[in-house]
């Protein structure tokens, strides 16, 4: 049974989602404003099953411990599993990760996108279950790839056996993917993990240098590493296009704070609907918050 | 510290070792590969490669006339099992040569060299994103035995991984190139310039709007664009200033020359510079003004002193003042300067 699982940033919406119990695909889209279907259109009526909260890409978006306790909370009682989703980290980082996973329950998902924090978890936490994020597992995903040929010149990272026996040694059972641009089914697999899919957006590029999160910030202090941003990334979002050499099968992209996404082509959904079909994905991560997608004001309120 | 210099001709090792390199690192795409898998992915680089393996082994020999060592890069983004295999011999063949160690970029390969590779040195490549302590004892873990530290990264945060994890090494980066995302969570290719190059310098027209619905007021609209300015300018810097250099032939572009004490202090073994893919004379000038640099640490030691003397290296402190050319910026503009 394909497991649905929706991927949250902020709590802000948690309550309002939660409070009937499991939402259906439906009711997310209306509270969080979806702008399109997040994947196949007979799935409207299903209930999410699990709550993916936290943040994949920024240590700054990580929930603090009152919210991530809020979240557990919520969770239990909208009788909804929950994954803590965990970005790139610093040791401070990782030191605010340690505290945040003492809080879940055992038997708990994690889900890791450094793999400092694997190693934490299998040395420090081993109740709790890892999951390789999609920035370890790597992929060539580059919304402007002009054909298919492109895409074959590299060959996926996560089908290597030798990735497979690093996550392995690591005590990691699930990894996430994104659909790559000209994807197949067959590119869903992974030599043994469980294997969840993002959906409808796939992430590109990262970086730790904000140009959102330097918009407040004298010109000196501007594009740092150092976290110095207002979370300018939850207010404003970057619709792109490029200017020039865009050909038509560019994805539509987008940027949230230090990184850009592209939407899945209905080809490439297609590719992952029959992917799920075969069986070979057997978690679909619905795209929350953190996307191309504006609240109205009286959801957000 | 140690000055790590890029290659990419047997004739550079030369000049650069008399400029004051002290170890190399190159890559190779032989024809063998290419064949095999029909693209130029041994490293991150599609250019600024050796192309033979007698190539290769001329430069360790060069090297080693001038008692210097070279390090092969072994950083694509990823590989398959193929490839990873391909690389093992190829790391095989590199020992044999001399070779003082392999740096690599993907953990699958890092595990599969230390286990059944050559006995050479394996050094943890900035594509392996390396920023936190447990990240790090990992890499040990799995035979890494030096790690060299991702551009984005600040010196309080290398400080307290190369405190903890003591018995490593570590690498940080000093001159030119800078990605503006992180290599390590770059899915992207550096596609020909037709098609748009690299992601990063692609020419994207921003549209922005607000998560919450609300239309942008017209000075929100005008701070966006401020800021979008400001980015242009960085990116300019980040992409080494044109190419552009000094009346003395000194490039300008991302730099960390005012780090030096910070980094020594820190215990950082080596300091790298980018750019395999560079001009001979702008490596040559690279290596020439961070020496000059390293020479200038070892008279004045950690002082304001240093600070003023090190921005003038480049005949004037200018392209130093937005602080944007700064790997470091925190040891940068954001100290004051004295000139």
């Amino acid at each position: 049974m394909i497991e649905l699982a929706l991927s949250l940033v902020e709590p802000r919406t948690l309550k309002t989602l939660l409070e009937a119990g499991r939402p259906t695909v439906a009711r997310c889209g209306e509270v969080l404003n979806w702008s399109a279907r997040p994947f196949l259109a007979e799935w409207a009526d299903r209930t999410v099953d699990r709550l993916h909260f936290g943040s994949e890409f920024c240590e700054t978006l990580l929930p603090g411990e009152s919210q991530l306790r809020q979240a557990v909370e919520a969770a239990t009682a909208g009788g909804i599993r929950l994954s803590l989703v965990t970005a790139p980290a610093s040791d401070a980082g990782l030191r605010q990760i340690a505290t945040l996973i003492e809080l879940l329950p055992p038997g708990s998902e994690v889900i890791a996108n450094d793999w400092g924090v694997l190693r934490l978890l299998r040395d420090f936490r081993p109740a709790l279950a890892p999951v390789a994020g999609r920035i370890l597992c790597k992929m060539v995903k580059d919304p402007r790839l002009p054909s298919p040929e492109w895409a074959k010149l590299y060959p996926h990272g996560v089908h290597s056996r030798y990735f497979a026996a690093m996550l392995t040694r690591l005590g990691v059972k699930r990894i996430e993917m994104d659909v790559p641009p000209f994807a197949e089914p067959g590119d869903f697999h992974g030599l043994g993990p469980a294997i969840s899919v993002h959906s409808p957006f796939g992430f590109s590029v990262r970086g730790r240098s904000c140009r959102p999160g330097s918009l407040n910030l004298p010109p000196e202090r501007k594009f740092t590493v150092a976290p110095s941003c207002r979370r300018e990334c939850l207010v404003y979002i970057d619709r792109m296009s490029r200017r020039e050499g865009a050909s038509e099968r560019d994805l539509p992209t987008f940027q949230r704070g230090h990184t850009m996404f592209y939407r899945h082509s209905p080809e490439m959904s297609a590719a992952l609907a029959t992917a799920v079909a075969q069986g070979r994905v057997d978690r679909v991560i619905l795209s929350g918050d953190w996307n191309e997608d504006c609240r109205s004001h009286q959801s957000s309120r | 510290m140690k000055i790590v210099a890029p290659i990419s001709r047997v004739a550079e090792v030369a000049p650069l070792a008399q400029a004051g390199a002290d170890e190399f690192y190159c890559g190779v795409v032989p024809a063998d590969w290419t064949a095999r898998f029909r693209s130029a992915s041994v490293n991150r680089r599609a250019f600024g490669n050796l192309a033979t393996y007698e190539e290769l082994g001329a430069v360790v020999a060069t090297a080693a006339d001038f008692e210097r060592t070279v390090s092969l890069v072994m950083n694509a983004q990823h590989y398959t099992e193929a490839q990873v295999d391909s690389l093992v011999d190829l790391a095989c063949r590199f020992a044999e040569m001399g070779g003082r160690a392999l740096i690599v970029g993907d953990m699958g390969l890092l595990s599969v060299l230390a286990e059944r590779g050559p006995a050479i040195r394996l050094h943890a490549s900035s594509l392996l994103g390396c920023r936190n302590t447990e990240h790090s004892l990992l890499l040990k873990d799995l035979g890494a035995q030096r790690i060299i530290f991702p551009r984005d990264i600040t010196l309080p945060e290398m400080a307290e991984v190369a405190s903890a994890a003591t018995e490593l090494e570590f690498e940080a980066f000093i001159l030119n190139d800078g990605c503006v995302f992180e290599e390590g969570s770059c899915h992207s290719i550096h596609l020909p310039s037709r098609l748009g190059g690299p992601i990063c310098l692609d020419r994207y027209l921003s549209r922005y709007a607000r998560a919450d619905g609300r239309p942008l007021a017209p000075a929100e609209q005008d701070r966006l664009a401020a800021n979008d300015q400001a980015y242009g300018e960085w990116l300019w810097y980040r992409f080494s200033c044109g190419f552009s250099v000094s009346p003395e032939g000194f490039p300008f572009g991302p730099c960390g020359l005012c780090a030096i004490p910070d980094l020594a202090a820190a215990g950082i073994r080596a300091v790298k510079i980018a750019g395999r893919e560079g001009a001979l004379e702008r490596k040559v000038k690279s290596v020439e003004l961070v020496r000059a640099a390293l020479d200038r640490h070892a008279q004045e030691g950690n002082t304001q002193e240093y600070l003023d003397l090190v921005r003038k290296l480049r005949g004037g402190q200018a392209s130093c003042a937005s602080g944007y050319m700064c790997y470091y910026r925190e040891a940068g503009v954001g100290k004051a300067c004295a000139c």
